[in-house]
């Protein structure tokens, strides 16, 4: 019984690495690689870590473990994806041609005018 | 039991192909980062799980440098592309 | 079972090893050095040695990129305008952060 649930979890987490893994091979914007990364790499590698604690028990070594980990993951992972995209965005990483939207262009144009001075309000120059 | 560990850990390791792909072929060093920072969370899982297999509690130990610095270590890159280190 | 583990990952670091010397942009062939130091802290832990991939971990995978990353960054990346095969697409698109960022704070410029 407790390998058929471990046999579960740790499937439902693979089938979203493996998802997560061929949309980072195939996605065709820097953009969408961040967003397929982010997401399902997060959501593929929570329910691994609970199948392991599935597996070994919740306390103990394992567990101590799996839990740190499993926090440091959902602190970190989006904060990590949002200063990269960030970082992307800035530097001019050109979206896919098929993308028909761009949001935050004024703030960009604002930026380039002025170097360094105007970089934090972008809402001056749109008024 | 300790057999399924084995597998999930071949299966984390045969994901990280398919990232290391990505981090050949990245037009631009953001695409790399990307698919360095999935690469990382899959050893540091295969390395879990082949810490369970093996049934050694020490070898838990060295997960924790990729969950940590592996995050850590992207936020650092994207700095680092937006003004430079120093 | 045990060994497809370990022939996988050494499969793995050799063409992350590969690729640091095939990759044409400074940024990228870090970048694949420090996936070599993951990977290699993982093939330690597979053989067995705990400690060795622990410094490993510590010292490939972290503190050797950023060691990378501080020098590439202190010396001044200037790309020929007339550099044949793609290699110039590459590699002026991600060093403009680096020069433009030296250009702004050369204090030469100020005194002049």
């Amino acid at each position: 019984m407790k390998e058929l649930v471990f046999a579960v979890v740790a499937l439902v987490g693979l089938g979203f690495s493996l998802s997560g893994a061929v949309g980072v091979l195939r996605m065709p914007d820097v953009y969408t690689r961040i967003q397929c990364s982010s997401k399902t790499v997060t959501m593929g590698a929570l329910p691994v870590l609970a199948a392991l604690l599935i597996g070994e028990g919740p306390f103990g070594q394992y567990g101590s473990r799996v839990l740190l980990i499993a926090v440091l993951l959902g602190v970190l992972n989006p904060a990590a994806a949002h200063a990269l995209a960030r970082a992307a965005y800035r530097t001019g990483v050109p979206m896919w041609r098929g993308a028909v939207q761009d949001e935050s262009l004024p703030q960009r144009n604002g930026e380039r005018d002025g170097e360094r001075g105007g970089s934090g309000k972008p809402d001056e120059r749109q008024g | 039991m300790s057999s399924l560990y084995l597998v999930v850990a071949l299966a984390e390791v045969a994901i990280a192909v398919l990232l290391t792909v990505r981090l050949g072929l990245g037009p631009t060093t953001c695409d790399r980062i990307v698919a360095l920072n999935a690469l990382t969370t899959q050893a540091m899982l295969a390395l879990l799980f082949f810490a369970a297999y093996a049934d050694r509690t020490g070898y838990l130990d060295a997960a924790l440098w990729p969950a940590s610095f592996g995050y850590l270590g992207t936020i650092v890159w994207a700095r680092y592309l937006e003004r430079g280190l120093l | 079972m045990f060994w497809a583990l370990d022939y996988l990952v050494l499969a793995l670091v050799l063409a992350c090893a590969v690729l640091v010397v095939r990759i044409r942009s400074l940024n990228g062939a870090v970048m694949a050095l420090s996936a070599v130091g993951v990977l290699l802290g993982l093939l330690f832990i597979v053989l067995g040695a705990p400690d060795v991939a622990h410094a490993q971990l510590v010292v490939g995978a972290i503190a050797l990129p950023v060691l990378y990353l501080i020098a590439i960054g202190k010396t001044r990346t200037d790309v020929p305008e007339d550099d044949p095969s793609g290699a110039s697409t590459d590699r002026t698109e991600e060093a403009d952060p680096c020069t433009r960022e030296t250009r702004i704070e050369d204090p030469s410029q100020e005194r002049s």
